[in-house]
């Protein structure tokens, strides 16, 4: 008995040994270098394999390895906090979260990329989402595709009325109260959007307060939520509910989802969600398909010069880890590059994260609502995950908390935000 | 070496591997999470772990969020469990009456409690939900309600929607324990207080209820070590919302670890919700026994 337990033993740590021994005689030998891509197929599945194709094509000494991470963003940011916290050399290339790299580079595991990429390389993708990996002049990752929260309407309500597309939030409600009462349907909600207790709730909740003409952090990098503007964007989302009655109490429990759903039974006028509801709106059975239009999201009078559109998306970022950078960065160009980016459009519907793309002929006739989208991104930004680094999901965490409780009516808005002001302060001193 | 000491010596060779499992993903684990949270301890920086005495636990009893949801972890158990033990005990009396399609019924009882709790909170979500639920479309149809009912959405409706749904739930599982209980009680005894002229209330009180209160100590020890740590319930039916009206203690744990990365504090939560339910677990036990004894 006690041999075959030593047998066990023995034959156990022989194999261990000899993984380890053949991992490394692989990375001093010569020939095809392999290094490993994580991503998942969520959403860019359908193009991910021309695009590794056509990489290794061009660059037959290097193959490169699919590790196909599970599709719910915080399981796969377990497994990179995992992997990078064992100081694993894989992934060599990451695709993380736009909220993501703050964390990721406070605790250095993004490579900076300026080496492999030139200033003129990184000024070839949207600036919104390089605010999301720049930090302290350096770039430490690039965007692959990007996606964002947007403002749908129903045309037909609005020309029913004669009224024309609110530009900003005071004509929002304004024509929200108006078709509302026209329309006698109590069925029929003004305005709809995410607010449950969720990072959407967050996101337009940024867009009211960019409207506003404010800023979550200030010149000097400081989190600046207890300001006129900040109140004001909150004080605006309470009113929506409770004084001008255009949102729906039960906005409070909603998700994209449920929001998109009471959209599409025709039971809204006006709604803010990310850009993947517009197909579910389209589809042949849809009550309110061919009356929806996107646009960019409104801003507050005045501010019309305010970016409000939230943006997300996914970043690549080099594993500092890996042994094999200058090919991970090689495949980092080749995967956000122009020519993979009408790959990623046209196959996968997820818009690339390059300058000049709304002119692009071959993507917007092959999907023509790229024309919108690629609009509204130019006046997108993103959260400000960058400046918050690892404090970022607590961050997050402490403003949905605090918009919420305004919105449930147990605090001013005032004192939410001087109370998101006060906990802010001590999350990041 | 006599036999007796080589059986015993094999005996626990036999239980070796048993005991290196439970050891190393149990008791393991279970005291690494104590020894951390005493500790500073982030996975952003393995290197630091500094001895740091009660701090983690100063900081969770400051926060706010931790006592609010340790209440609502509290009223959550205790009226849910409530509810529970009396519509279990109805459950378990018709069980053990019912003679015609007793199969179909007791299956049809055990129902819910076999559905995975996350799965049953996401169809809940959807009956639940205020503008096309089943429920506010339902009452509104009978004229019972004019205007929607935001169940998950506001303060005061929320912790009672989710109690509802682990009431429904979980009844089942304590009518399981309370039949046992009721199978065990002898004919006779009934049959005695038939002759001596009882009534049906007067069998239930002065019989059936005496006899199952060791069953019902079990059901009840069972039930709130569970209601205490109730987890996917919360995450899938509200998120803790709204405005944390619904947030447990195991999903304020589960904040701090998982979306937080504070390790330490996580653990701080963790061991105070271990020493509470340990210390209600004892109290059970020892009530169960003393029961026993007499």
């Amino acid at each position: 008995m006690k041999r075959l337990l030593l047998i066990v033993l023995m034959s156990s740590t022989l194999v261990s040994v000899l993984f380890a021994a053949g991992a490394q005689e692989e990375a001093a030998s010569e020939g095809p270098v392999t290094i490993q891509l994580g991503i998942s197929t969520r959403e860019v599945g359908a193009a991910m394999p021309e695009l590794l194709k056509s990489f290794e094509a061009a660059n037959p000494n290097i193959k490169v390895e699919w590790n196909k991470v599970p599709g719910v963003p915080n399981d796969q940011h377990t497994l990179y906090v995992t992997n990078m916290m064992a100081q694993s050399e894989q992934p060599d290339v990451m695709a993380v979260d736009v909220v993501w790299p703050g964390e990721f580079i406070a605790n250095g595991w993004a490579e900076p990329l300026n080496e492999y990429f030139s200033d003129s390389d990184l000024e070839g993708y949207l600036d919104g989402m390089m605010n999301s990996v720049t930090l302290d002049g350096k770039a430490y990752g690039v965007p692959l595709y990007t996606n964002a929260i947007h403002f749908f309407y129903r045309k037909d309500l609005l020309d029913k009325y004669g009224l024309e597309k609110p530009d900003t939030w005071e004509e929002l409600i304004e024509s929200a109260m108006f078709i509302t009462e026209k329309e006698q349907n109590p069925d029929l909600n003004g305005y709809i959007s995410m607010w449950a207790q969720i990072e959407g709730l967050f996101m337009n909740y940024l867009q009211f307060m960019w409207g506003a003409g404010g800023q979550f952090f200030d010149t000097k990098g400081n989190p600046s939520v207890n300001t006129p503007e900040a109140v004001k964007a909150l004080e605006t989302m309470v009113d929506m509910i409770y004084k001008y009655n255009v949102a729906p109490e039960s906005i409070l429990t909603y998700k994209p989802n449920d929001a998109m759903a009471l959209f599409r039974q025709g039971r809204a006028v006006f709604m803010v969600v990310q850009d993947f509801v517009w197909p579910m709106l389209n589809e042949a059975d849809s009550p309110v398909k061919g009356k929806v239009v996107m646009d960019r999201v409104p801003y507050f009078e005045g501010h019309s010069d305010a970016n409000t559109v939230c943006m997300g998306g996914w970043i690549l970022t080099l594993n500092p880890y890996s042994e094999h950078k200058a090919e991970a960065a090689e495949l980092i160009r080749h995967l956000t590059s122009t020519e993979s980016g009408i790959v990623l459009g046209t196959k996968s519907g997820c818009m690339p994260a390059v300058k000049g793309m709304e002119e692009n002929a071959e993507l917007i006739s092959a999907y023509p609502i790229a024309e919108t989208l690629y609009k509204d991104f130019s006046v997108g930004d993103v959260r400000p995950s960058a400046q918050a680094g690892k404090n970022y999901p607590e961050l997050s965490h402490i403003m949905q908390k605090e918009i919420h409780a305004a919105l449930l009516q147990k605090k001013s808005p005032a004192q939410a935000m001087a109370d998101a002001q006060k906990a802010l302060d001590e999350l990041l001193q | 070496m006599n036999e007796i000491a080589r059986r015993k010596m094999f005996g626990l060779f036999l239980v070796l591997p048993a005991f290196l499992f439970v050891f190393l993903v149990l008791f393991l684990p279970a005291a690494n999470t104590i020894i951390k949270s005493f500790t500073e301890f982030s996975p952003m920086n393995l290197q630091q772990n500094d001895f740091v005495g009660l701090k983690n636990y100063q900081k969770i009893f400051g926060n706010e969020e931790f006592m609010d949801s340790f209440f609502n972890t509290l009223h959550f158990a205790g009226v849910s469990v409530f509810f529970e033990l009396i519509l279990g005990l109805v459950l378990a009396l018709i069980l053990n009456k019912a003679l015609a399609f007793r199969g179909v019924i007791r299956t049809a009882i055990l129902f819910p409690w076999v559905l995975p709790t996350a799965l049953n909170a996401i169809i809940w979500r959807w009956l639940f939900n205020t503008d096309f639920g089943f429920f506010n479309s339902f009452m509104k149809s009978f004229g019972l309600i004019s205007r929607n009912i935001n169940w998950l959405g506001e303060v005061s409706l929320a912790m009672n929607s989710m109690i509802w749904v682990a009431v429904w739930k979980t009844s089942s599982f304590i009518a399981l324990i309370l039949l046992t209980g009721l199978q065990s009680i002898n004919d006779e005894l009934y049959e005695a207080a038939s002759i001596d002229g009882a009534s049906g209330f007067q069998k239930i009180k002065s019989i059936t209820l005496p006899l199952l209160i060791p069953s019902i100590l079990l059901a009840l020890l069972f039930r709130s070590m569970d209601a205490l740590r109730s987890f996917e319930l919360p995450f899938a039916l509200t998120q803790g919302g709204p405005g944390g009206a619904t947030q447990t203690l195991s999903l304020f744990g589960y904040r701090q670890f998982f979306q937080f990365l504070k390790f330490d504090q996580g653990a701080a939560v963790s061991v105070v919700q271990f020493l509470f339910i340990l210390v209600l677990g004892l109290i059970y036990i020892r009530v169960l026994k003393g029961e026993r004894d007499t």
